[in-house]
């Protein structure tokens, strides 16, 4: 294997779980909502794998995830939609909230000083043929399964957001609620299932992270990338294909600094470990002025 | 956030009931503990919460645990448990030293006691774990059994502990094959744990093929790696880590934190303690190397009796790593 084709697999471990969550917090977001509460999104997939996955394997582990994601998602609704809550409050609450519970669930039903569990896992599945490409053959196609429905989810929502009248009602949502309104598009109806659509990814990331990566849960295992996922939608300013170029920016940034550490490049390690961020500012500054973001987005209604 | 708000559920009871507790003080014998990840991590916080409960258990003492997440937390804890008139605070880890110092002459009732350190006050004393020696044995079994001669060392942060016993291990390596190659690297936080195996995988693709984790939670995935990759072996910490992933741990640099926690707070309870740096080290049995006897088949019979040579040298107290290179 060689150093090239390994860095790239490491890439798309790197960018996985961000992509699930940051396709979802796209869609949220051109709906005008900003969802602070997908960090809680994650984690609570990730228990959800995890208990689920204990009592019918990993596929069951990956119905758990989208479930607990979904069940935030729906929690972080209710007072944004139907209570009319600040959103960025109710997400920072709702995060906090899935952190502190998943802990506390954990230790209840697993033993305070915890058994090292193991859950059921996605062995990688190598796609004959596709695999054999050059560099980028086994980083894309030997991958857990978990990693193949991303490469069919971002080309259909860029075309259903863009080429469908549904991808447009949310579109419209998202920029003048009020105009949407007026079209006889029901805003709300269009935010709940978008806030519910992004919970299902948030639950996935989080089924990544326990299922295919880690192999086990831990508490605040999600470690920001709920937030990481937030700034990359808006670094890959709110388009599918920019977003998912993003994802593999943020992926190839994170498996650069595991790779200066393993090949003891002389660079202090917290330097590398900000690489991620420092690429963000970059191609925030490079990019600028071409804001494109939804202009409802975050819009507190009545 | 739950334990937080029991927390402070049962700080404004006592607030409410100050005035009868205040009549019968001294009654009850009162521990705390704050840690900095969460203790279900099988490692480090694992074992200073089997710690407290040994306390509990043994000296019937009322106990309370905060898993603290961020720095600014520490002050408070501290503070909120020096007013409730507990009589020993444990901040578990290096980090929680300045917090401590700051506090500690605030409330001179209280014993506060950080797990690893040198400060010491009135009140305030450290307990330092010669966590260099069972680190140094484990480097020379990572370099008898390693084949490739790389071999990693991957920590949470930075931290001078675990600093100062990767240093150890390496040169734990270094006495049994000079020429192997050590590489280091940290993931930047103790929960990732996705992280931990994406670092370790990345250390794998180099070569490694023994890993001497001490990432508390986020080191879970260096197991994982190990479990995932053909003979790549994991040498865990802090806690007895063997039953984690039996095939592939050759053993654990442990430190036995529920007796160290207990010798603290027999003296606490009857009042002898001293504040100072307490030590720990193989002599006292606190700190020692723990083979897995699932894997002892990897090691060579000459390996085996380097190891014991070593350790009694360790026991007899005339253990001094060898200059670093």
């Amino acid at each position: 294997m060689s150093a090239t084709s390994a860095f790239a697999e490491a890439v798309v471990r790197v960018a996985t779980p961000l992509a699930y969550a940051a396709l979802g917090e796209l869609v949220v977001e051109r709906a005008g909502i900003i969802n602070i509460g997908l960090e809680g999104s994650i984690i609570a997939g990730a228990y959800g794998a995890l208990v689920f996955a204990g009592h019918g394997g990993a596929i069951f582990g990956v119905a758990g995830a989208l479930l607990a994601g979904i069940l935030l998602a729906t929690l972080f609704a209710v007072f944004v939609l139907v209570l009319r809550a600040d959103q960025i409050i109710t997400g920072t609450a709702i995060s906090m909230l899935a952190l502190g519970t998943t802990g506390a669930l954990y230790q209840t039903m697993y033993g305070s000083v915890g058994a090292a569990l193991t859950t059921p896992t996605f062995a990688p599945m190598v796609i004959p043929g596709l695999s054999s490409l050059p560099v980028v053959g086994r980083a894309l196609f030997a991958q857990p399964v978990m990693t193949y429905p991303l490469y069919l989810l971002f080309p259909i929502l860029a075309w259903w957001l863009y080429r469908t009248a549904d991808g447009l009602a949310l579109r419209a949502v998202g920029e003048k609620p009020s105009a949407a309104a007026a079209a006889g598009i029901s805003v709300s109806r269009v935010q709940w299932l978008a806030l519910l659509f992004g919970g299902a990814m948030g639950g996935l990331s989080g089924a990544t992270l326990v299922l295919a990566q880690a192999g086990t849960f831990l508490e605040g295992m999600s470690a920001g990338r709920g937030f990481i996922a937030i700034a990359i939608v808006a670094l890959g300013r709110w388009t599918p294909l920019g977003v998912a170029g993003a994802v593999l920016l943020f992926g190839a940034a994170g498996a650069l600094q595991f790779l200066a550490q393993a090949m003891a490049w002389p660079i202090p390690y917290s330097i590398s470990l900000a690489t991620p961020y420092v690429f963000t500012l970059v191609v925030l500054a490079v990019a600028r002025g071409r804001a494109v973001a939804p202009v409802a987005l975050g819009a507190h209604r009545e | 956030m739950t334990k937080s708000l029991g927390f402070l559920l049962g700080t404004m009871a006592l607030m409410i009931f100050g005035g009868c507790a205040g009549s019968e003080r001294g009654v009850a014998f009162r521990v705390a503990l704050l840690t900095p990840g969460p203790i279900t991590d099988q490692s480090w916080n694992s074992a200073a919460y089997a710690g407290l409960m040994r306390i509990k258990d043994s000296l019937g003492a009322q106990v309370s645990h905060i898993q603290t997440k961020t720095p600014a937390e520490f002050d408070e804890n501290f503070r909120q448990y020096g007013a409730s008139g507990y009589s020993l605070v444990f901040g578990h880890g290096f980090e929680f030293q300045e917090a401590a110092a700051r506090v500690s002459p605030e409330y001179p009732n209280t014993i506060y006691v950080t797990t690893g350190g040198i400060s010491m006050g009135k009140n305030l004393a450290s307990m330092s774990f010669s966590f260099d020696e069972p680190s140094f044995l484990a480097g020379m079994i990572a370099a008898s059994v390693s084949k490739s001669d790389i071999v990693g060392c991957l920590g949470g942060t930075e931290l001078p502990p675990v600093k100062a016993s990767f240093l150890a291990f390496r040169a734990g390596v270094h006495a049994v094959k000079p020429r192997a190659t050590v590489i280091t690297a940290f993931i930047g936080n103790w929960d990732d744990a996705a992280a931990g195996k994406e670092q370790a995988l990345a250390q794998i693709g180099r070569g490694v093929d023994v890993i001497f984790q001490n990432a508390d939670a986020a080191g879970l995935g260096v197991f994982q790696a190990a479990r995932d990759s053909k003979s790549v072996y994991v040498v865990g910490s802090n806690s007895n880590q063997n039953e984690v992933a039996p095939r592939v741990t050759l053993g654990s640099v442990v430190i036995d934190l529920p007796h160290a926690f207990i010798t603290v707070a027999r003296e606490v309870k009857a009042k002898t303690f001293q504040a100072r740096v307490i030590q720990f080290n193989t002599r006292s049995a606190v700190v020692r190397w723990v083979p897995n006897p699932a894997t002892a088949s990897l090691l060579s019979a000459r390996a085996i009796s380097m190891v014991d040579s070593v350790r009694a040298t360790m026991l007899a107290g005339h253990f001094s790593l060898p200059a670093g290179r």
